[in-house]
C-alpha cells in the first residue's frame, strides 16, 4: 500500500452553463511535494483549485484530499484565494483571532513568531497594509490553520520583485519546516524553476502535462538538423513541437536518447522551453503512467 | 462563531440598540408628560367617551399621541426596510463582493455552520430587538387609553404590537439576506430588498380583513361598534322588512329642504329618519378580541415566507455555484 495522494482528482469536470471550464481532469499530486499549476489565463487554473478546496462542486468526477473526500478534509486544507481575501476593517490581531475561532489545529504562537519576523505590527488595520505585507498576512493566516495540502491561486501576481521573494521565501521555509504539499498556481512559468517539484500543466481546460519536473525536462531533447530530414525523423520520435526557419530544423521531442543521424544534434531543454513547447501544442500530452500518480 | 458574527456585525448591534434606547426614552418621556397633563388639567372622569372631555382629549391626541405615532406609524416600512439593508442585504452580498467567502468558506468550520450560526444569531438578535419595541410601545399605549380610544386591529397600531413586528423584522433580514445570494453586490442587494419589501407590506396589510370570516352584527348603535378598537370590513342598510341592500329605495327618506344633500349634517339626519323607519345596519367586522388571532396568522405568514427565503439563501450559498 502507498500513501495516499495530497490530491487526487479522477474524471474532474466543472461546466458553467454551457461551457466547460474544465474537463475530464485526471490528476495526481503526490504528498510532500511542491506542485505548480501552469497554464495560459482561462485554461482552468482557478476552476482546478476551487474544486479542490470545496469552494466549487464539481459536475463530473471527484477530488479526493490525502483520500478523503473534500468536503470532510477542511481542516487539513488551507486556501489563498488570488484576491488574498482578508476582512479589510479587520486588525492584523483580529485576522489572527478568525483564524483560531474557525479552527481547531490553530497554531497561534506560530502566526504571532511569523509576522513578528516580518515586521508587520498586530495592531495595524488590514486595509492598511501594502500589497506585500496582505499577502504575508494571508499566507500567515493560511500556515497557522496547520494544513497538510496549502492550495495558492496566483500568490504572486501583482506583487513586486522584492515582495515576491520575500512571500517564496516564507512559503519555501514553511513547506521545509512541515513537510506540507504545496499546490500553487502561476502563469508566469519563470517563477517556478527551483521552488517547485512537481508540474500540472492545464491548457483549455484540459490536464496536458502532470510529474515530476526533473523526470519531465531530462526526459525532453531539442533537437536541430536539416529540414528536408525532419519529417523522417518526427515519424520516428513523439514530436511535442516543430520550429526552424530555412534549411535548419529544431523539433522538441519527449525522447532522451541522442539522435542517430549525425546531420542533427540534441540540446536539452529548460522548464519553460517545455512548458511552452506543450502550451502550443494542446493536442500533445505527457500524463504520468499509474504507478506515477499515486507513488513517491 | 459568536466572535466572528459580533466582530462582522458589531456596527448595526450597537446602532439598533441605540435606536431602541432612544425610541424607548422617547415613548417614556412622551408617556409621563401625558400623564403629568391629565392628571393636571383633565376635568374627573376624563379623559374618557363622555361629551364633556372631548376637549381635553382632543389636546392629548393632538399634542402627546399624533406627533409620537407619527414616528411609530412610520415603523412597519421604515423599520422592516432597515433590518432589510443593514442587516440581511450584506451578510452575504459583502462576502460575495469583496471575495472574502474565499476566505470564510475554507476554513475548518463548515459553510453550513458558518451560515446557520450567522442567521441564528443575527436572526435571534432581531426578534428580540423588534420585541422589546413592541413592548415598549405596548406600555405607551395604554396612558392614551382614555382620550384615544382602543384601536387595537387598528393596521397602525397593529402592525407595532404584539408578536408581528418580529415576524416582519426576521422576514425582511432573511428576504436581505437572499437578495444577497442572488445578486452579490451589497447596493444591489440593498435596493433589491426595499423594493421588495415595499411590494410585500401592502399586500399583508390588505389581506388582513381575510384572514377570518367577518362577524356580522345588525345594529343601530354602531358608532359604539366602532370605537371598540376592532377593524370594520363593510356595512350595509337592512331594510325593515329584513333584507339586505346596496342601494336604499328612492324617496326613503330624502335631505330636508334647505340642507346641502352632501353635508354631514344631512348625513346625521338621514341616518337618524332611516333608523326612525324601522332600518338597521348591518355591520361586518373582527372584534378587538381577534387581535391574538390575527396576530399569529399574520406572523405565520411572514414565518413561513421568511423559512422559504431562507431556504433559498442556505442552499444557494452552499450549492457553490460561484
Amino acid at each position: 500500500m502507498t500513501a495516499p495522494a495530497a490530491l487526487e482528482a479522477t474524471g474532474l469536470g466543472r461546466r458553467y452553463r454551457r461551457t466547460w471550464a474544465l474537463r475530464d481532469c485526471s490528476v495526481a499530486v503526490p504528498s510532500g511535494r511542491v506542485a505548480a499549476l501552469v497554464g495560459p489565463n482561462g485554461a482552468g487554473k482557478t476552476t482546478l483549485l476551487h474544486l479542490a478546496v470545496g469552494m466549487l462542486a464539481p459536475t463530473t468526477g471527484e477530488v479526493r484530499i490525502f483520500g478523503r473526500p473534500v468536503r470532510e478534509s477542511m481542516e487539513r486544507i488551507a486556501f489563498l484565494a488570488q484576491s488574498k481575501p482578508l476582512y479589510a476593517g479587520f486588525r492584523v490581531a483580529e485576522m489572527l483571532r478568525f483564524g483560531r475561532e474557525l479552527n481547531p489545529r490553530w497554531d497561534d504562537a506560530a502566526a504571532r513568531r511569523r509576522l513578528a519576523e516580518l515586521g508587520i505590527p498586530l495592531e495595524r488595520r488590514v486595509g492598511g497594509l501594502s500589497g506585500g505585507q496582505r499577502t504575508q498576512v494571508a499566507l500567515t493566516v493560511a500556515l497557522a490553520k496547520r494544513p497538510d495540502l496549502l492550495v495558492l491561486d496566483e500568490p504572486l501576481a501583482d506583487l513586486d520583485p522584492l515582495a515576491r521573494d520575500d512571500v517564496m521565501r516564507g512559503l519555501m521555509a514553511a513547506v521545509a519546516e512541515t513537510g506540507l504539499t504545496v499546490l500553487l498556481s502561476s502563469h508566469v512559468v519563470s517563477e517556478l524553476e527551483g521552488v517547485c517539484d512537481w508540474l500540472v500543466v492545464v491548457n483549455g481546460g484540459r490536464v496536458q502535462v502532470s510529474g515530476d519536473i526533473d523526470e519531465l525536462v531530462a526526459g525532453h531533447r531539442l533537437l536541430t538538423g536539416p529540414a528536408e530530414t525532419a519529417d523522417a525523423l518526427a515519424a520516428r520520435l513523439p514530436v511535442i513541437s516543430r520550429g526552424g526557419a530555412g534549411r535548419q530544423a529544431t523539433l522538441l521531442v519527449r525522447d532522451a536518447t541522442p539522435p542517430l543521424d549525425p546531420r542533427w544534434t540534441a540540446r536539452p531543454v529548460n522548464l519553460e522551453e517545455t512548458v511552452l513547447a506543450y502550451l502550443r501544442a494542446p493536442d500533445q500530452a505527457t500524463l504520468p503512467r499509474p504507478s506515477l500518480a499515486s507513488a513517491r | 462563531m459568536l466572535w466572528l458574527t459580533w466582530r462582522q456585525h458589531r456596527t448595526q448591534i450597537l446602532v439598533t440598540g441605540g435606536l431602541l434606547l432612544a425610541l424607548g426614552l422617547l415613548l417614556l418621556v412622551s408617556g409621563l408628560r401625558a400623564t403629568a397633563y391629565i392628571s393636571e388639567h383633565a376635568p374627573s372622569g376624563c379623559p374618557g367617551p363622555a361629551a364633556a372631555c372631548s376637549g381635553v382629549n382632543s389636546t392629548i391626541y393632538d399634542d402627546y399621541y399624533h406627533p409620537v405615532f407619527m414616528v411609530f406609524g412610520l415603523l412597519p416600512l421604515v423599520g422592516s426596510a432597515l433590518v432589510g439593508t443593514f442587516w440581511g442585504a450584506p451578510l452575504l452580498a459583502a462576502e460575495f463582493e469583496r471575495g472574502t467567502n474565499a476566505l470564510a468558506w475554507t476554513q475548518s468550520v463548515s459553510p453550513r455552520r458558518w451560515l446557520l450560526a450567522k442567521l441564528g444569531l443575527l436572526g435571534g438578535m432581531v426578534v428580540v430587538a423588534a420585541l422589546v419595541l413592541s413592548a415598549m410601545i405596548s406600555a405607551w399605549l395604554p396612558v392614551f387609553h382614555g382620550a384615544v380610544g382602543d384601536k387595537t386591529l387598528e393596521p397602525g397600531t397593529f402592525t407595532i404590537t404584539g408578536v408581528v413586528p418580529a415576524a416582519w423584522w426576521l422576514f425582511a433580514f432573511v428576504l436581505g439576506a437572499a437578495a444577497g445570494t442572488l445578486f452579490r453586490r451589497t447596493l444591489a442587494a440593498m435596493a433589491v430588498t426595499v423594493a421588495l419589501i415595499a411590494l410585500t407590506i401592502p399586500v399583508v396589510f390588505f389581506s388582513r380583513d381575510s384572514y377570518a370570516e367577518p362577524v356580522r352584527t345588525v345594529t343601530t348603535g354602531w358608532t359604539a361598534l366602532y370605537d371598540r378598537g376592532g377593524s370594520l370590513v363593510r356595512d350595509a342598510w337592512v331594510t325593515p322588512a329584513g333584507q339586505e341592500v346596496v342601494t336604499l329605495p328612492d324617496g326613503v327618506c330624502p335631505p330636508p329642504p334647505g340642507v346641502d344633500a352632501r353635508s354631514e349634517r344631512a348625513q346625521l339626519l338621514k341616518d337618524g329618519c332611516l333608523i326612525g323607519e324601522g332600518y338597521r345596519k348591518a355591520v361586518y367586522h373582527h372584534p378587538p378580541e381577534r387581535f391574538w388571532r390575527f396576530q399569529w396568522t399574520e406572523t405565520g405568514i411572514l414565518l413561513t415566507g421568511a423559512l422559504a427565503l431562507g431556504g433559498l439563501a442556505v442552499t444557494r450559498t452552499l450549492r457553490r455555484r460561484n
